[in-house]
């Protein structure tokens, strides 16, 4: 059982996303004046400040919204980032952990649900690569597919890491307007695959034929028509 | 993508199939795992993952190359092989890029999907890439004419045809030798349509298709209407063209002159000449043959004027077997009288221009041959012919003093003259003869022609048994020297392994030697500790062994 040993005398590290790149993923729901402001990226955060308010500025103009969206923009990005930063200090043991991460979007016009195994200890893994291999795999031209799938990978992860670093006390991220949420939370958070099952001398890493439609990526797209309903009843279930 | 490098094969498939991957893999091994795969995807050889051990990197491995080969033409996609995978999603993205990296994977594939695939990713923007499936660039669809008649003229001329591969099919029932035994190379274009030579002009459609103008004008006026994009070929100026050489009036006197003045010497005719020296032999087998039996014309008195211009070496060409010529006399005599020394050659330019080609031929051959051999082959013919025809012995017999007179009067004049003055005397002598007895005369020369043309095959004949012998001799030779060589070699070889035993042998005895002198060493040794009083060796393997060992010994 050398790889047990191996995995116990690995360091503990500083907390920080579990990918090569520490970028976190923000998350932004906006609602003024009856105007929306939906987005999402990754912000790094190691750049100071004063850049998320020019950052905010320079949005908000881009898209011709009421300067009023400003300050709010800048505020839940603070938020979010001073989350992470409180987390940031604390020891994160880096115990090899393969979780299932599950996606289950709408960008535009495309409807993508997909599940896969993801290593948290895998310092080097890169959800950005993972999402463009995705939509070249797929043909997927939509240039928003891809950063959507890599913050969603990113969101999970950043979640998983959190109750990682603090599994006494609950940790309260921002749920508004995510839709992964509630399948990660109940499934995926916490819910490891038993390695010595899965990696042990005996088992194959061939997945059951059986299951391979649910590790397989679904791919839909949608007309304008179905688009204009879901985004119908989704403003009406968020009112 | 990199540059793809020769391909090499793997062939340690279960199924025997074979695949190909490129060169630089040629590492992989099914039952290993080489130190590239170690070195490039360290994670999974460092021990520092539960989840990611040699052994599942080589199910990985084992599986995506096994999933990338169930169909070779397409590509693999990451997507698909991670569903069938358990596992973190970022080692088995490592790992199917580096076999992707490598060409263990999607090597086949085309260019262009990785081009597509390439265009997608710097893109990133919308991308509306179209593949035509147009055949590839090399792929020519030929229009043929008449499918069915066509296709033998095809094939005859088709490098293009090869070149149009998958698109060309065979009609059912034709056979191999229908289709490829009469390919022998373009002596003349065969036509698509009647499958003759085009002697007189042919016409070639872009796509190499020939067609005879017979059939061509018949199929214009016919139904099937084409004529659009067929080029003529005049036959005589593209086989012209393609011998590369027409020869001009003046090079043909040239060459003549040559022969007449250089002798056998054929280098330096061609040098004269400035051509060839096949193309000069060519020529003179080629000079039309009887043309001008019977039928004398302008022609001949042109080359008379010309050759008299031409100088004294030439004269002689006037003596024909059916012209009585005043000059004929003075022609022969002409050389001598400019002081030139008899040449052994001269009778025969003479012959030849007299009655063209077939007695230059016969000369030249017979002088190819040797002396002896043509004259023997001379005889030989001129019996057989008597035999053959009992008139044509009255005629040899009755020209036999005068082919006597000749003989002497050429031998006196040119010393070693030996067989062609058979067949000179015999092609001169007419002209005098026919003098008197015009009504003889032509079935007198039917015979000598025949002579002739026997003797001349006659001494071909001869010739090239000669050089088949000579060349039987030199194989036989040089299969000798090869013998001696490679016996030469194992003579060596033998001493070698001479030597190597001898060697052997000598650190075989060194080898004994040691081995008794450690016997003794471990005897004096166990004697001492014996003395010493140390009771037993704590290693019961040591005594053991040794026995064993001395008894090999």
């Amino acid at each position: 059982m050398r790889y047990l040993q191996s995995n116990a005398s690995r360091a503990p590290i500083k907390f920080r996303m579990p990918t090569s790149e520490n970028l976190v993923p923000i998350r932004l729901d906006i609602e003024v004046d009856g105007q929306r402001f939906k987005d999402a990226f990754t912000w790094n955060p190691s750049d100071p400040d004063s850049e998320v308010i020019s950052f905010a500025k320079r949005t908000i103009k881009d898209l011709k919204l009421p300067p009023t969206f400003i300050t709010h923009v800048a505020q839940s990005i603070q938020t979010q980032l001073a989350e992470f930063r409180s987390l940031e200090g604390q020891v994160m043991y880096c115990t090899e952990k393969i979780v299932v991460l599950k996606i289950d979007l709408r960008v535009n016009n495309t409807v993508i649900r997909d599940q896969f195994q993801w290593d948290l200890s895998n310092l080097d893994s890169d959800p950005e690569e993972f999402a463009r291999t995705f939509c070249r795999d797929l043909n997927i031209s939509d240039p928003e597919v891809g950063p959507a799938i890599a913050v969603a990978i990113r969101e999970q992860l950043y979640e998983m890491a959190a109750q990682n670093v603090t599994s006494a006390r609950e940790i309260r991220v921002a749920k508004k307007g995510r839709r992964v949420d509630q399948i990660s939370n109940s499934k995926g958070a916490g819910n490891g695959l038993d390695l010595s099952k899965s990696f042990g001398s005996k088992a194959s890493v061939i997945r059951k034929r059986k299951d391979w439609h649910l590790y397989g990526p679904m791919v839909d797209s949608l007309t304008n028509e179905e688009v204009g309903n879901i985004e119908a009843k989704e403003d009406r279930r968020s009112q | 993508m990199e540059q793809k490098s020769p391909e090499g094969l793997v062939s340690t498939d279960p199924d025997r199939e074979l695949y190909t991957i490129p060169n630089r893999s040629s590492w992989f091994q099914w039952d290993e795992i080489h130190e590239t795969e170690k070195r490039e995807l360290g994670e999974f050889f460092d021990g520092s993952s539960f989840s990611r051990n040699p052994r599942v990197y080589k199910e990985y491995r084992d599986f995506i190359i096994n999933k990338y080969r169930e169909d070779a033409s397409r590509r693999l996609t990451f997507t698909e092989v991670r569903r069938s995978l358990v596992g973190d999603v970022g080692s088995i993205h490592r790992v199917f890029l580096f076999l992707d990296r490598w060409g263990l994977i999607n090597f086949s594939t085309s260019d262009g999907d990785r081009a597509a695939a390439a265009g997608i990713d710097s893109g990133g923007g919308a991308f509306s890439v179209a593949l035509e499936d147009g055949p590839p660039s090399t792929v020519k669809v030929v229009p043929s004419p008449n499918s069915s008649k066509g296709l033998s003229a095809q094939l005859a001329f088709g490098s293009k045809v090869v070149e149009a591969g998958s698109s060309f099919r065979l009609p059912p029932l034709t056979s191999y030798s229908d289709v490829f035994s009469q390919q022998t190379p373009l002596a003349g274009r065969v036509c698509g349509d009647c499958g003759e030579e085009c002697i007189s002009g042919y016409y070639e459609s872009q796509s190499g298709i020939v067609i005879c103008v017979k059939c061509f004008e018949n199929e214009r006026s016919g139904p099937g209407k084409r004529g659009e994009g067929y080029k003529f070929y005049d036959q005589k100026i593209d086989s012209a063209k393609h011998l590369a050489n027409q020869w001009t009036d003046r090079e043909t006197l040239s060459l003549l002159e040559a022969i007449v003045s250089k002798g056998p010497d054929w280098d330096l005719i061609a040098n004269h000449v400035r051509r060839s020296r096949l193309d000069c032999i060519g020529k003179l087998i080629q000079l039309p043959f009887g043309e001008h039996m019977g039928t004398h014309g302008g022609k001949f008195d042109q080359r008379n004027s010309m050759s008299q211009q031409g100088g004294e070496s030439v004269k002689c060409t006037l003596p024909d077997m059916f012209q009585q010529e005043s000059g004929h006399e003075s022609d022969d005599i002409a050389p001598e009288s400019t002081g030139e020394p008899p040449r052994k050659r001269k009778p025969f330019p003479s012959l030849g221009d007299a009655s063209d080609s077939l007695v230059e031929q016969v000369a030249s051959l017979s002088a190819l041959a040797g002396p002896h051999v043509a004259s023997a082959a001379a005889e030989a013919v001129i019996s057989a012919l008597c035999e053959e025809h009992p008139f044509a012995k009255k005629v040899f017999t009755l020209g036999d003093d005068e082919i006597q007179d000749s003989d002497i009067y050429f031998a006196s004049k040119c010393g070693p003259m030996s067989d062609l003055k058979v067949e000179d005397g015999e092609n001169d002598e007419p002209s005098d003869e026919l003098e008197c007895k015009t009504g003889r005369s032509f079935s007198h020369s039917m015979f000598r022609i025949n002579a002739a043309t026997a003797t001349a095959f006659g001494a071909v004949a001869a010739r090239a048994r000669l050089l088949a012998d000579q060349e039987e001799r030199q194989i036989e030779c040089l299969m000798a020297s090869i013998i001696d060589l490679q016996i030469k070699k194992m003579l060596h070889k033998m001493k070698h392994f001479g030597e190597l035993e001898s060697i052997m042998e000598e650190q075989y005895a060194q080898i004994q030697q040691l081995k008794e002198d450690i016997l003794q060493e471990w005897i004096d040794i166990s004697q001492r500790a014996l003395s010493a009083g140390i009771p037993r060796w704590k290693d019961h393997g040591l005594p053991k062994s040794l026995p064993n060992r001395s008894s090999i010994t």
